[in-house]
């Protein structure tokens, strides 16, 4: 398959840079697949798996925020947050979700904010997980 | 007269003993500090560029669409993101940054949000108007309250309260130099030198233009204030590091010269006693 320039980028470091021949993100429209050859594009990411196929093989990864855009040929992943699937620390993340999921079965006694907050972990948490599947 | 001299000189090369103590123990935590900070740098410099420049080649080669945040207004008011330090006795540091804001606030009507505490005290004593002061411990930032900057920001431009965004931060060119810079972050700049070349290149959009700057826009201000304060907290522990450095060489050579003074001094106290008690033996 034909391959394209990929660069991986979250304020914690360059994750990936080289060659790569397919794409998968959750955009906040919806699920996107990159290939080569693709023409300018730009699109803002949502939360969800991100699924990259590297010399035949898929890595996965759990990819928040941030935004995908391609110029020339190049693609770059500009995220907020990027995890490897085999990265991921399975365990807390099932205890955020459950501490999450705990907080908001009261959530009568939160204000909004707190909810929000609890809210956004979950999500988290379950992007994360659902990575790692 | 002479014994008078030798006690003072002698508590004279005691304190400047101490402070270089201080200096030389300020300058070993501020290069272990700068190990981890360069590192850090060197992290999100990448994120960093990368977002720089695609947010200034998607606002070049997209201007059928109408955002605010790429419209230039009538500039009423300006705000400035400064992030200093949050401690003094790093030679230049602050002061330079400083000089190099207000060169580039001259003659505008200006609001400022502070990150550090040198900068909230420097601002709130000139009396200029401060978004918040929520930020005041640069070392405390971290990726998540850069978030919170950047949905303040870009809130508040939406709103009308300011027309221009610039970023003060200061450069970390190398261990030695660090240059402050002014960055302008809002509203986006395309880059004018591109559009000569007059090829203006087609891009597509999901879901579209609008929905996507409005999603990135936040994004991008908090990815380049976190690169600022990356950039700023590792140029403070340099700065620091070398006027330390410098501090603990001017110390050594006061000692040097306090000792030499209170050899002769004591030299001179001995002399005159022997020539005293001669002088009585004669008698």
């Amino acid at each position: 398959m034909t391959s394209f320039r990929l660069k991986i980028v979250t304020p914690d470091g360059l994750f990936f840079d080289g060659q790569a021949e397919k794409v998968r993100v959750r955009t906040i429209d919806g699920d996107v697949c990159i290939l080569a050859r693709h023409l300018d594009y730009a699109t803002a990411l949502g939360m969800g798996k991100a699924s990259i196929t590297i010399d035949g093989k898929v890595r996965h990864a759990a990819c928040i925020g941030g935004m995908l855009s391609v110029t020339g040929g190049e693609v770059n992943l500009v995220a907020t947050t990027f995890e490897w699937a085999d990265e991921i620390d399975t365990q807390r993340a099932q205890r955020s979700k459950e501490e999450a999921e705990m907080k908001l079965s009261k959530q009568n006694r939160l204000d909004k904010q707190q909810i929000m907050l609890a809210q956004a972990r979950l999500k988290r948490a379950l992007v994360r997980l659902n990575a790692t599947e | 007269m002479a014994g008078a001299s030798m006690k003072d000189i002698k508590l004279r090369i005691k304190s400047v003993e101490s402070t270089m103590q201080i200096t030389k123990a300020m300058e070993l935590v501020a290069s272990s500090k700068l190990r981890g900070a360069k590192l850090r740098v060197e992290r999100s410099r990448p994120y960093f560029e990368v977002l720089y420049q695609t947010l200034a080649d998607i606002a070049y080669s997209t201007q059928d669409f109408d955002s605010p945040y790429i419209r230039r207004r009538e500039v009423k008011r300006t705000c400035y993101v400064v992030i200093a330090g949050d401690r003094g006795l790093a030679g230049g540091y602050n002061a330079n940054l400083f000089k190099a804001a207000a060169a580039h606030m001259q003659g505008k009507n200006v609001c400022v949000l502070p990150l550090g505490k040198k900068a909230v005290e420097y601002y709130e004593r000139r009396g200029i108007e401060l978004l918040s002061k929520d930020f005041a411990e640069v070392a405390e930032v971290d990726v998540g309250s850069c978030f919170e900057i950047a949905k303040l920001l870009s809130q508040a431009f939406l709103k009308g309260e300011f027309d221009e965004l610039y970023l003060v931060y200061t450069n970390f060119v190398s261990m030695l130099t660090q240059t402050p810079t002014v960055l302008g972050m809002l509203p986006l700049e395309y880059n004018a030198e591109a559009e000569k070349t007059g090829k203006r290149k087609l891009r597509l959009y999901e879901p579209g233009p609008e929905a996507v700057f409005d999603a990135i826009v936040p994004e991008y201000l908090a990815g380049m204030v976190w690169g600022g304060v990356s950039e700023s907290v590792a140029s403070e522990l340099g700065a620091r590091r070398t006027a330390m450095d410098a501090a603990s060489k001017n110390a050594g050579e006061m000692i040097d010269d306090l000792s030499l003074r209170y050899n002769r001094a004591r030299q001179g106290a001995i002399t005159q006693e022997i020539t005293e008690i001669v002088a009585g033996a004669e008698q």
